[in-house]
């Protein structure tokens, strides 16, 4: 088999998970407190899809990966000097808003406009990879939309494994219930796939490959288009934090055995 | 892993043309200079790369942490240097940033007694109360009627230096002609022998399989032949470039599935700002030694807290304030307010503070606490956390600035002036004085040796205001050697008279300073005592600090949950402190038969994230997924190595991961 | 007129799962509380009507089915297919489904095809003079956000044990069958197969009703001065046979046990709960000789009920992060509970 893939992978950028994130009001709608100093990473399960894209690649040579990301340009460049020495892509930018408040049937037009605008993009060679949720919005929608714009047919989420056969069918693992795998065949391509986990580990830093994808990574975000979004008919009541501090009550006088029966009383209530 | 291990190994190479160690307003100001001039308007290369002919020169930057501005910290600047460099500088585009307005120093007293005054100051003290009625005294703090005019930051600004350091990046890596790549640690600086036999001799870290000739600085122990006998002689040593970090490794650097062996990048100048505990400068000071009478002996542990202010605050955006008397009379703290109500404020722990149970955590809790500072903090929100060490010896501390291949630039070069208590600006312009220099000799191609540096980066360096005002400063601070009245006197007699006088007192190593605890509180806490209260805290795995800090009377500390904390909590909650799997411990006891013979055990007291605890057989642990790189330990160790006693029993290497938080 | 939509999916017995009642039951109470609507119920299988039956008391008006063995699978062509079908015939403006990993594939997909929005990961529906709004997370769970759309058609997954099941009971349901034409290219992905982890001795047991968490105190040195690490091991393995719960960690504990200590034996990294461990979701929890420091409490997110043994009356429990806090030492507490626990069965 002399298969040669083009992966496109869609990938945001997120607040690094640690940040203490806090929902403010803004003129646009619900926003995060201070989100332009909040620290930013390639959104989790879609830095894997990269990762997956990377490594396909690799092993079938003259394929190639792009990386189509859409958020504040200033906020990109910081956050693809993270990403850039881990593995080969060429960027594709959009410069617009990066949070997760946004609409994702929005952020999916313009992923797929910026996909279709790729030149030489062949369906028959075509592999969309993303995330199959992002850590913002937390919705799972976006890909299937981006999809279905591009009229793929084929399309998996909470996927953890790819494998390639000879003949050219993918065999795909897809998260389902009660911790299991669905396991599916797939005839051929275009395929669109939302990666989990994935079993890769993040790659390790290459300054040499970071030395090459600088050569494209600046050129796209000086021309990266600006995009807006109209959150037409949404309209968000409010947004607020799951209230975590609780009133504890301090059990201090009880003997171990009465402890304990309270807590046999209260693990089988 | 000993190099011995890894000269096995076969490492890949990068040549550029300069590359840089660090990312912190040294090298910022060294790239914002330089990435300016390096390509002409049409796109041309103004100057041409030797490594890549036909492109403009191959500028390298190589930062520890996570994300550029994580791994720095300062507040407020007169921004002397940074005016320069960008003249239309906009606040408004930096968040956090506003000018500098109102200026204090205040003297706290003791609302608990808690404290360890001497009896001069208990004196003062208690003038103070008697006479609080006709002084500017409320709430136990005396507002000193005139701020020292070398203490003034009028015209500068109230900042983040993280976010001003993100904008920074963002404006130098703009211009496309510089990659600064964060979470990438340099290991090691490649250095190369004019003559290959001596490097074997001079450096048994040296690793005769990678290339002949050229050894490697280690990052643990530079054996006593180092920089003494044949000093002279590895003087012609050249700097060929940088080790990054190797990856894929368990904590103690043995190989793992996914081994990385860190690529050798080489270049005709390296560029070393790693600040003033970086190990690359550590390396170059094993080997090429410190000049003549110069040492690094003081320091500071910097701990702070970026606070929410509760909505009614009456503290107006550009305030400063800062304090000396209390939790200790040897520590001093700060409180800076940025707009929309946000204030950075926090202490210093010198190493002069001759206690052995110094955790700033703890006594920063207690600052925020005290009366004058609580009736503004009551209700707010911790934001970010963090710590970092102050270089605190200036010129004195001032190693070799250039050799051939590399120069020194920033806080671990000696530039920060203790006096006024300024580091950041003084750090930038050093930065620009050697993009000058660069430029010049890129320029007419002259090659970057230790004379053509001196020639260039040196003269503008001695020129400057930096190094004037750095020899008002040199030693305004000794005096502190012999107490706090003393010190604070000397700091002003040199602060006025512009260093014509000083209060002697030649600082001595740290660990000189250091009694063990039964010595520290004779008097105060019977030794049995003591050794009782140790041998609980180490079942229990914690410090001692807590429970003598309760013994003496220090109050507990009523957490909130918000902005009262634990220790841990504020790991997590304010520096988010985070460490990636598959690197080597950075911090190493390197003989454990001294850890286990150590009394003070000052570094598990002194760790800033509390990375450091008991462990078996008398050795400490480190967890290096608490660790945020704050130094403390390197200098706090209370036994010297047996062959160089400017250095203690730890080593503190590069590393990565630790606080990811760009406000501090 | 909302026209509101229960979508499901059979399982491959035909029956529905519990998680399609739920969301029967989001789309029945909404029903009522829009005062202009009709609720209508669509079902996809191979067969469809016995799950129809199940529910036919419900307020539903009319039974739309798709079906036939290409319909058995959880494949996104022919899924999308059937479930658009349903949409169109049925004119739903709202659609409620379960949040199934088979409607989680789909429906967002759907919603595009046919112009419309999708909400997911929702733990509430309500309508207020006509006007419906959903609660949905943001920013993986870490944030809940209020919201209504005025665009239509509506679809809404809901997320599986986060509201009752609607207990309608069964009776006789007519279905109208919607024809779905299925090009070849809808079935170049076949499912073959399903992989379940080895059901061996594991300790980590996601569907358990109780997450007992263990601390680094049950290693530490104890009131006599000695560790007592074989009797912790006896104690953690003899609860987790009896009450079946799930094990998790604290991150001190397990990284003793990495360094090759005698240390608990079936402890492992995958153990550890917190911030750099996992974030499971367990009705209940129960911790001992844990501090209960934030970067540990973090993982307890989605920990319902909780509790805590310290010897420590200032522990990190005591502060707002468990509702009850028991003072005591829980060697002695937890012999008793397994001694209690072992006389009942
Ligand atoms: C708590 C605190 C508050 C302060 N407040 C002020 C203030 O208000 N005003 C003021 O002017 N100054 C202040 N300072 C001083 C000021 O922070 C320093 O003087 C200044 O940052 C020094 O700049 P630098 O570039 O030399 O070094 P640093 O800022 O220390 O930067 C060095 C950089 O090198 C990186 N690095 C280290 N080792 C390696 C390696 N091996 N590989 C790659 N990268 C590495 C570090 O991560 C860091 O980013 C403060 C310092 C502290 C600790
Ligand atoms: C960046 C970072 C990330 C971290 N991530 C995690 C994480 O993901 N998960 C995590 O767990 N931790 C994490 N930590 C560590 C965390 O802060 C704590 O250090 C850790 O959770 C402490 O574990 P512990 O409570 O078991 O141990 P300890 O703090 O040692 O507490 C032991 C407890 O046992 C009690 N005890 C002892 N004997 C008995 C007895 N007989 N009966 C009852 N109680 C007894 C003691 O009173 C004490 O409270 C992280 C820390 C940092 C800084
Ligand atoms: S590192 Fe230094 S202070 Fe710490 S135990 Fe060892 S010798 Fe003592
Ligand atoms: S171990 Fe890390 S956190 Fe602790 S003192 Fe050393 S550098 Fe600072």
């Amino acid at each position: 088999m002399n298969t040669v893939y083009q992966i496109v992978v869609c990938a945001g950028i997120v607040p690094d998970p640690l940040q203490t994130l806090e929902p403010v009001a803004s003129p646009s709608g619900p926003a995060l407190k201070n989100e332009m100093m909040l620290p930013a990473v390639l959104d989790p399960w879609a830095s894997h899809s990269l990762y997956e894209a990377a490594n396909l690649a690799k092993h079938l040579p003259g394929s190639k990966v792009w990386l189509v990301s859409l958020g504040p340009k200033a906020k990109l460049q910081q956050v693809m000097m993270t990403v850039a020495q881990k593995v080969p892509f060429e960027l594709v930018a959009l410069d617009g808003p990066g949070g997760g408040f946004t609409e994702a049937a929005e952020v999916a037009a313009m992923l797929a406009e910026a996909i279709q605008a790729i030149p030489g993009l062949d369906k028959s060679k075509l592999l969309v990879f993303g995330g199959w949720e992002s850590a913002s919005r937390g919705a799972g929608a976006t890909m299937q939309m981006v999809g279905e714009r591009l009229g793929i047919m084929d399309q998996f989420q909470g996927v953890d494994e790819l494998k390639i056969a000879a003949d050219g069918s993918l065999e795909i693992l897809e998260r389902i219930e009660g911790g299991k795998h669905q396991i599916s065949k797939c005839a051929g391509l275009p395929a669109l796939l939302g990666w989990a986990t994935g079993n890769l580990p993040e790659p390790k830093n290459n300054p040499q490959i970071g030395m090459v994808n600088m050569r494209t990574v600046m050129p796209a975000l000086q021309k990266a288009k600006p995009v807006k979004f109209a959150g037409d008919g949404l309209s968000f009541v409010n947004v607020a934090l799951p209230k975590q501090l609780r009133e504890t009550r301090i059990v201090k006088d009880k003997s171990p055995d009465d402890v304990a029966k309270e807590i046999i009383e209260w693990i089988k209530k | 892993m000993d190099d011995g291990v890894q000269t096995q190994i076969e490492r890949q190479r990068m040549d550029a043309d300069i590359v840089c160690v660090g990312f912190g307003p040294a090298t910022a100001g060294f790239l914002a200079t330089l990435s300016k001039q390096l390509v002409n308007a049409d796109g041309t290369p103004a100057i041409e790369s030797a490594v890549m002919p036909g492109l403009p020169p191959q500028v390298l930057c190589y930062e520890r942490s996570d994300d550029i501005g994580f791994g720095v910290s300062g507040v407020v600047t007169k921004a002397r240097a940074l005016r320069a460099t960008f003249p239309d500088l906009d606040q408004a585009q930096i968040p956090m940033a506003t000018p500098v307005g109102e200026e204090k120093v205040l003297y706290l007293l003791d609302p608990h007694g808690a404290s360890r005054r001497s009896a001069a100051l208990r004196l003062a003290d208690a003038f103070i109360r008697a006479f609080q009625w006709m002084l500017p005294f409320e709430q136990h703090g005396l507002k000193l009627p005139w701020t020292p005019p070398f203490l003034h930051k009028h015209g500068g600004m109230v900042l983040s230096l993280g976010q001003f350091m993100q904008w920074a990046g963002a404006q130098v890596q703009a211009t496309g002609t510089v990659q600064i790549w964060p979470g990438t640690p340099v290991a090691k600086i490649l250095i190369e022998d004019a003559n290959p036999n001596m490097a074997q001799a001079s450096s048994p870290a040296s690793s005769a399989g990678v290339s002949p000739g050229v050894s490697i600085g280690s990052g643990a122990l530079p054996q006593p032949a180092a920089g003494t006998d044949c000093a002279t002689l590895t003087s012609r040593s050249k700097v060929v470039g940088v080790r990054l970090l190797d990856q894929g490794v368990d904590k103690k650097g043995n190989p793992l599935e996914g081994f990385t062996p860190g690529m050798d990048i080489r270049a005709a100048l390296t560029v070393v700002g790693d600040g003033p505990i970086g190990p690359i400068g550590q390396q170059l000071e094993a080997h090429f030694d410190m000049p003549h009478d110069h040492h690094k002996r003081d320091w500071a542990v910097g701990m702070k807290f970026v606070v929410d202010l509760p909505e009614n605050t009456a503290l107006k955006p550009g305030t400063v304030l800062h304090t000396f008397g209390y939790p200790e009379p040897e520590i001093f703290g700060f409180l800076y307010v940025h707009p929309e109500r946000v204030a950075s404020l926090g202490i210093f722990v010198p190493s002069w503070f001759d206690s052995p149970v110094r955790t700033a955590y703890r006594y920063l809790q207690h600052w925020m606490l005290h009366p004058y500072l609580w009736r503004y903090l009551q209700g707010g929100k911790l934001r970010s956390w963090g710590a970092k060490t102050l270089g605190e010896s200036g010129r004195r501390g001032e190693p070799h600035l250039v050799g051939d291949g590399y120069a020194r630039i920033g806080e671990g070069s000696g530039s920060t002036n203790v006096l006024t208590g300024s580091g950041v600006d003084e750090a930038w312009a050093t930065g620009t004085q050697l993009a000058e220099a660069v430029l010049e000799l890129l320029k007419v191609k002259k090659s970057f040796t230790k004379e053509n540096l001196e020639a260039t980066y040196v003269k503008r360096r001695r020129a400057s205001w930096v190094e004037r005002e750095a020899r008002v400063a040199e030693k305004s601070r000794d005096g502190f050697q012999q107490g706090v009245v003393r010190g604070l006197m000397g700091m002003a007699l040199a602060g006025l008279t512009k260093g014509k006088l000083t209060l002697g007192g030649e600082p001595v190593q740290p660990w000189k300073r250091i009694p063990s605890p039964e010595e520290y509180y004779r008097g105060k806490i019977p030794v049995a005592e003591i050794q009782k209260l140790r041998k609980e805290c180490t079942i229990k795995g914690v410090s001692l600090h807590g429970v003598l800090m309760d013994r003496l009377g220090w109050p507990a500390i009523p957490f909130d949950g918000q902005l009262l904390v634990s220790h841990q909590d504020a790991l997590l909650m304010g520096g988010k402190v985070q460490a990636p799997p598959g690197y080597a411990d950075h911090v190493v006891f390197l003989y454990p038969e001294l850890c286990q013979k150590c009394g003070t055990k000052i570094c598990i007291e002194a760790c800033s994230g509390q990375a450091i605890a008991p462990g078996e057989n008398g050795v400490p642990n480190f967890d290096r997924e608490k660790c945020v790189h704050c130094g403390a330990c390197l200098w706090n160790c209370s036994q010297p190595l047996p062959y160089d006693s400017e250095r203690g029993n730890i080593a503190f290497r590069a590393g990565t991961g630790g606080l990811h938080s760009a406000e501090n | 007129m909302e026209t509101i939509l229960l979508l499901a999916h059979t399982e491959t017995d035909g029956s529905l799962a519990q998680s399609a009642r739920e969301a029967l039951h989001v789309a029945a109470t909404l029903h009522k509380s829009v005062a202009v609507s009709q609720l209508v119920v669509g079902l996809i299988g191979e067969n469809v009507q016995s799950a129809a039956d199940a529910i036919a008391a419900c307020p539903a008006t009319k039974y739309f089915g798709v079906i036939g063995k290409d319909f058995s699978q959880s494949r996104y062509a022919t899924d999308t297919a059937a479930a658009e079908a349903i949409c169109r015939t049925s004119g739903a403006t709202v659609v409620v489904a379960p949040a199934t990993s088979r409607w989680n594939r789909v429906l967002a997909g759907v919603a595009q095809r046919l112009g419309g929005h999708v909400d997911t990961h929702i733990n509430g529906v309500s309508a207020n003079d006509g006007k419906i709004a959903v609660n949905r997370w943001y920013y993986r769970q870490r944030m809940e956000a209020v919201l209504n759309r005025k665009q239509r058609p509506w679809f809404m997954l809901i997320d599986p044990g986060s509201q009752p099941a609607c207990q309608s009971r069964s009776g006789t349901a007519s279905i109208k069958n919607v024809v779905v034409e299925l090009s070849d290219a809808c079935k170049r992905t076949t499912v073959i197969g399903v992989r379940e982890p080895a059901a061996d001795a594991q300790t980590i047991r996601p569907d358990a009703q109780l997450l007992f968490v263990t601390g680094a105190g049950w290693t530490k040195k104890q009131a006599d001065g000695q560790p007592h690490v074989p009797e912790a091991e006896k104690l953690i393995r003899g609860f987790l046979q009896l009450s079946r719960a799930s094990l998790g960690s604290s991150k001190s504990l397990v990284d003793q046990s990495g360094e090759g200590q005698a240390i608990l034996s079936f402890l492992s990294h995958l153990n550890q709960i917190g911030q750099t461990g996992a974030t499971p979701r367990h009705p209940k929890g129960l911790s001992t000789c844990c501090h209960g420091e934030e970067p540990h409490t973090v993982g307890w997110r989605f920990v319902a009920e909780r509790r805590a043994i310290n010897l420590d009356p200032n522990c990190g429990w005591a502060r707002g992060k468990a509702d009850v806090l028991y003072v005591a030492d829980a060697f002695k507490v937890m012999t008793k509970v397994n001694e209690l626990l072992a006389a009942k069965t």
